[in-house]
C-alpha cells in the first residue's frame, strides 16, 4: 500500500486522541507502519484539536496540505478549518446534520477537487444513548459502515474492544454500533 | 520482540531504559511531561529498579541527576525548553565539571509555540553552555539517539542534550522492542575537589579540557554516519543542496520523495553541535547554494558562517517564527526553485482553499477553563472583590483566568509573586497604594514561589496572594505535587502542606477557603484587603482549595446540582463574560443565556453568579 494519510479534528475534550489511537492500533494489527501527530497541552482545554495519522512508510508525522485521504471531524467548523488537508478525491466524515453540511461557500471547491462527504449527527446519536462524551465512537461506527480500505468494520470494532477500559467497553460498543447502523 | 505504538515521549523513555538509565528526574512541562510517566510504566512492567522522581523544579531535577551521574551511574533529566532556563545555572557549570556516568538532559522544544511562553531553541542553549546536542526527527530516532547520547556522554565524560521538538514528543509511531534489564552499576563517588568543587583557577583548566572534548566530539560527529550523513555522489556538482536537522529533516525527506526530487542532495545533521565540520565542508563545496532547514532558530546557519551560499532565515527565505510545517517547507523550497530557475513543483500549493477557509469566519477557539473548574470560581470572586487591582498570575491552567478579566500578567514560573511585589513598590514610591492580587497554582508555588514570597515579605510589599490549590499539576497532565505527598510512581512521600511553607516564608495571614463557596471567599477577600491596608498588616495569603475537576472527577462535585436558566435573564451577559463557563451560552432564539447540558458538570457555582437570580436549580 502507498502512504495513506488521515486527519482527525474537533474540540478539546471530544476524544480525538482516543479516536486516533483506535485507527492507529487497527492499522498496526494489519502490519502497517503508523506515524501520527497529536495535540496536547493548553489546546486540549476546549481549543481546536487536530491529529494527523500516516499509514505506510513515512518519515514526518505531519500530513502536508492536500494529501489526506480521509478527514474525520467531530465538529462541523473544525471540518472546514481542516479542509486544506484533504487531497483531491478525499472524503469527509463529519458530525453534522445531513442538510446542514457543507456550507455553500465551500461546495464549488469540494466539487472541483472531487471531495465527497458523509454527514451524520454523531453527537445526537451519542446523546440519545446517554453518552454525550462518545461522539467520537458514533462517528467511528458511521465511518466503519463505508468499509474504507484498509479498515473493515470488524477490525475497528475489535480494536475498540481491546483498547477500551473495562468499565467503558460496553457503552463504547453501544455507541459505535449505533453509528454503524445509522441509515442516512 | 513486541510491536507497539509509542508516543514519541514513550520512545524516549524506552531508549533511556534500553541504555540502562538508573536515575531519572524531571519537572513536568508540555511537550516533555509524558517521558517520566512512560519510564515508570516500563519500570513497572519490566520490573526495573530505575529511581524516578518528579523534582520540585528543573534546576533541582538536574542537580539531582548530576550527582547520580558523577557517582558513576547513568542518569537523565527531562524538561521543557523554558524549564532549561531554570536549570541553566546547573547546565553551565556541570559541563565544565564533566561527568563519570552518562548524563543526558532531554529538553523538549515547542516550535509554534503550542504550549509555551517562547519558541526558544535549546540548541542555542547547548552552544552557550558548550554541551553537545542531538536533534531527532522521529520517535524511533529519538529512542536511538538517547542511547547514543548516553554512551558518548560516558565516553567523553560530558553531559549530552537530546532536543526533541514537540512533533517528536507527541508523535506516535510503532516500534519493535524487547526485554529490558537492569544496569548493575553501583554508586561510587570519587572525591576530586579540583573538579567537583573547582575554584576559578581550576575552572580555567576545566574550560580548556572542555574545549578539547568538543573538538574531539566534532570529529566524531563527522563519522556518525547513522545520524550525520549526506547522499552526494562523488565528484558531482549540484546547483542546490539542502541541510536539515530535527523534525524539518523528516518533512523534507517526505517532500523530496513524494515530489520525486531525490536528485536534490540532502545533508542530515542529527548532531548539529559541535558542528561536524568535515561533513559540512564536503557538502558546502559540492553545492552552489544550500537551503538550511532547522527549528526554530539559526544555529546551523551561524555555525556554517557562509552568508553568500546559504538560503535560510538570515537570507529571508525561511520564516523566522512559527513551526516549519511540511507545507511551509514545501513553499520555501518551491520559491527557491523558481528564484534559481530550477524546475518548480507541478502544483503550487493550496492558497485557494486556505483563503476560502479564512473567509468563512470560523469561530476562534480560545482555550478555556473546564466546566466546574474551581479556578473559575476563584477568579470570579477575585475580580468581583478587587475590580481595580492589577492581577499578576502565573504558568498553568489558571493562565486562562485571562478570559474572566482576572489575569493581567503572565511572565514566567513564580512571577505572580515577584511581579506583585514589583508593582506594589513601583506605585508605593509615588505614594499610591495600588491594589495587587497575585494568583499562582499549587505546583507552580512549590516550583518557584518561595524565593519571591520571602523577598516580598522581607521588603514589606503589600498584596493579596491567592494560591489556587487544586491538589494536582493539571495543565501538564495531572502530576502529583509535594502538597499531596504522593510521588511520581504512586508511592507515598512526605506531604508538605502549603500552609507550612507559606508560614515559613514569614506570612501571618493564611486562610483557607473552598472557592466553590463564592460568598465565603468574597468575605475573605474583604478581610484580606483590610489586612493588607492595615499598618500592622502585610501580605495576605488565601489558599483557595478545591480538587481539580478532571483529576478528581468524583470528589470535585460532591453534590450534583442541575441548573437551568429562567426568563428572568435580562441578557446582561455577566455569566458569559465574567464567569465564562463553556456550559453557558447565549441562545439567540430564546433571547437569553442557556445551559449546554452536555457540557455542564452540575457544580452549581453559577447559581451564585447571576445578579437577576435567573440561574436556578433544576427541579428534575
Amino acid at each position: 500500500m502507498e502512504n495513506m494519510n488521515m486527519i482527525f479534528c474537533g474540540l478539546g475534550g471530544q476524544g480525538i486522541l482516543f479516536m486516533t489511537k483506535i485507527f492507529a492500533r487497527a492499522a498496526l494489527e494489519k502490519g502497517l507502519h503508523t506515524l501520527g501527530a497529536e495535540t496536547h497541552g493548553m489546546a486540549q482545554r476546549g481549543g481546536s484539536v487536530v491529529s494527523h495519522l500516516k499509514l505506510g512508510p513515512a518519515a514526518s508525522s505531519l500530513v502536508r496540505e492536500q494529501t489526506a485521504r480521509f478527514l474525520l471531524a467531530l465538529e462541523e467548523n473544525e471540518a472546514y478549518r481542516n479542509l486544506p488537508f484533504l487531497a483531491p478525491g478525499g472524503t469527509i466524515y463529519v458530525n453534522a446534520e445531513k442538510d446542514a453540511f457543507p456550507r455553500k461557500e465551500v461546495s464549488p471547491y469540494m466539487k472541483k477537487q472531487g471531495i465527497t462527504y458523509h454527514a451524520f449527527p454523531a453527537q445526537k446519536a451519542a446523546m440519545a444513548l446517554k453518552n454525550p462524551m462518545s461522539t467520537n465512537l458514533a462517528l467511528m461506527g458511521f465511518f466503519a459502515a463505508y468499509e474504507n480500505e484498509p479498515f473493515t468494520h470488524d477490525e475497528l470494532r475489535e480494536t475498540i474492544i481491546s483498547v477500551s477500559p473495562e468499565r467503558f467497553r460496553e457503552n463504547n460498543l453501544k455507541v459505535f454500533d449505533a453509528g454503524f447502523e445509522f441509515q442516512p | 520482540m513486541k510491536q507497539e505504538i509509542f508516543l514519541g515521549n514513550g520512545a524516549i523513555a524506552l531508549g533511556l531504559m534500553e541504555a540502562g538509565c538508573q536515575v531519572m528526574t524531571s519537572y513536568p512541562g508540555t511537550p516533555s511531561s509524558e517521558i517520566l510517566p512512560e519510564v515508570i510504566r516500563l519500570v513497572k512492567s519490566e520490573n526495573l529498579n530505575t529511581y524516578v522522581e518528579w523534582s520540585t523544579n528543573e534546576k533541582v531535577a538536574l542537580d539531582n541527576a548530576f550527582a547520580a551521574a558523577i557517582s558513576g551511574k547513568r542518569a537523565a533529566c527531562c524538561m521543557k525548553q523554558v524549564g532549561l532556563n531554570v536549570a541553566a545555572d546547573t547546565l553551565m557549570s556541570a559541563v565544565y565539571m564533566g561527568t563519570v556516568g552518562g548524563l543526558v538532559i532531554i529538553s523538549c522544544d515547542d516550535p509554534g509555540p503550542h504550549s509555551s511562553q517562547t519558541e526558544q531553541d535549546t540548541r542555542f542553549m547547548a552552544r552557550l553552555a558548550k554541551i553537545p546536542i542531538l536533534d531527532p526527527a522521529t520517535p524511533e530516532e529519538a529512542r536511538k539517539m538517547v542511547g547514543l547520547a548516553m554512551e558518548l556522554s560516558e565516553e567523553f565524560r560530558i553531559p549530552f542534550i537530546l532536543r526533541p521538538a514537540i512533533r517528536v514528543c507527541h508523535a506516535r509511531q510503532d516500534l519493535a522492542w524487547d526485554k529490558l534489564t537492569n544496569n548493575p552499576k553501583k554508586a561510587s563517588f570519587e572525591k576530586d575537589p579540583g573538579r567537583w568543587a573547582a575554584t576559578p583557577r581550576f575552572r580555567f583548566i576545566l574550560h580548556g579540557e572542555l574545549n578539547k572534548k568538543l573538538a574531539a566530539i566534532g570529529e566524531r560527529f563527522s563519522d556518525l554516519s547513522n545520524i550525520n550523513y549526506h547522499n552526494l555522489e562523488e565528484g558531482k556538482r549540484y546547483p542546490l543542496g539542502i541541510i536539515a536537522s530535527g523534525v524539518p529533516f523528516a518533512a523534507i525527506q517526505d517532500i523530496l520523495t513524494d515530489e520525486k526530487r531525490d536528485h536534490i542532495p540532502l545533508l542530515k545533521l542529527g548532531a548539529p553541535y559541535p558542528l561536524p565540520k568535515r561533513l559540512t565542508d564536503e557538502f558546502m563545496k559540492a553545492c552552489d547554494k544550500v537551503l538550511v532547514l532547522e527549528e526554530t532558530d539559526t544555529l546551523i546557519e551561524y555555525l556554517l558562517g557562509d552568508n553568500q551560499k546559504v538560503f535560510g532565515r538570515i537570507s529571508g527565505h525561511v520564516p523566522s517564527e512559527g513551526e516549519l510545517l511540511p507545507q511551509v517547507i514545501f513553499d520555501c523550497l518551491n520559491k527557491i526553485l523558481v528564484e534559481m530557475k530550477l524546475e518548480p513543483f507541478a502544483h503550487k500549493g493550496n492558497t485557494e482553499i486556505n483563503e476560502l477557509v479564512q473567509n468563512l469566519g470560523l469561530p476562534i477557539r480560545k482555550p478555556t477553563l473546564c466546566p466546574g473548574c474551581p479556578h473559575r470560581a476563584s477568579f470570579f470572586t477575585i475580580r468581583k472583590g478587587r475590580p481595580k487591582a492589577i492581577f499578576t498570575s502565573d504558568i498553568g491552567c489558571y493562565t486562562l483566568g485571562l478570559n474572566l478579566g482576572a489575569v493581567d500578567t503572565v511572565l514566567d514560573m513564580g512571577a505572580a509573586i515577584t511581579m506583585a511585589s514589583g508593582f506594589y513598590h513601583a506605585y508605593k514610591q509615588d505614594g499610591v497604594d495600588q491594589p495587587v492580587v497575585a494568583t499562582i497554582g499549587d505546583s507552580t508555588f512549590y516550583h518557584s514561589g518561595t524565593a519571591g514570597l520571602l523577598n516580598a515579605v522581607y521588603n514589606d510589599a503589600r498584596f493579596i496572594l491567592v494560591v489556587l490549590d487544586n491538589l494536582i499539576t493539571a495543565m501538564t497532565g495531572m502530576q502529583p505535587t509535594p502538597g499531596i505527598g504522593i510521588r511520581a510512581d504512586g508511592s507515598k512521600g512526605k506531604a508538605i502542606p502549603l500552609e507550612r511553607v507559606i508560614k515559613g516564608c514569614g506570612i501571618d495571614f493564611i486562610k483557607e477557603v473552598d472557592p466553590y463557596d463564592t460568598k465565603a471567599m468574597g468575605a475573605l477577600m474583604k478581610e484580606a484587603t483590610q489586612y493588607v491596608a492595615s499598618p500592622d498588616g502585610g501580605i495576605a495569603v488565601i489558599i483557595a482549595r478545591h480538587p481539580c475537576i478532571i483529576a478528581y472527577r468524583g470528589e470535585a462535585v460532591p453534590e450534583r446540582i442541575p441548573v437551568e436558566i429562567t426568563d428572568d435573564c435580562n441578557e446582561c451577559n455577566l455569566c458569559l463574560d465574567r464567569f465564562e463557563c463553556p456550559a453557558l451560552y447565549h441562545d439567540d432564539t430564546l433571547g437569553r443565556a442557556s445551559v449546554n447540558q452536555a457540557l455542564c458538570v452540575q457544580c452549581g457555582v453559577c447559581l451564585q453568579v447571576c445578579p437577576q437570580g435567573a440561574i436556578v436549580r433544576n427541579a428534575e
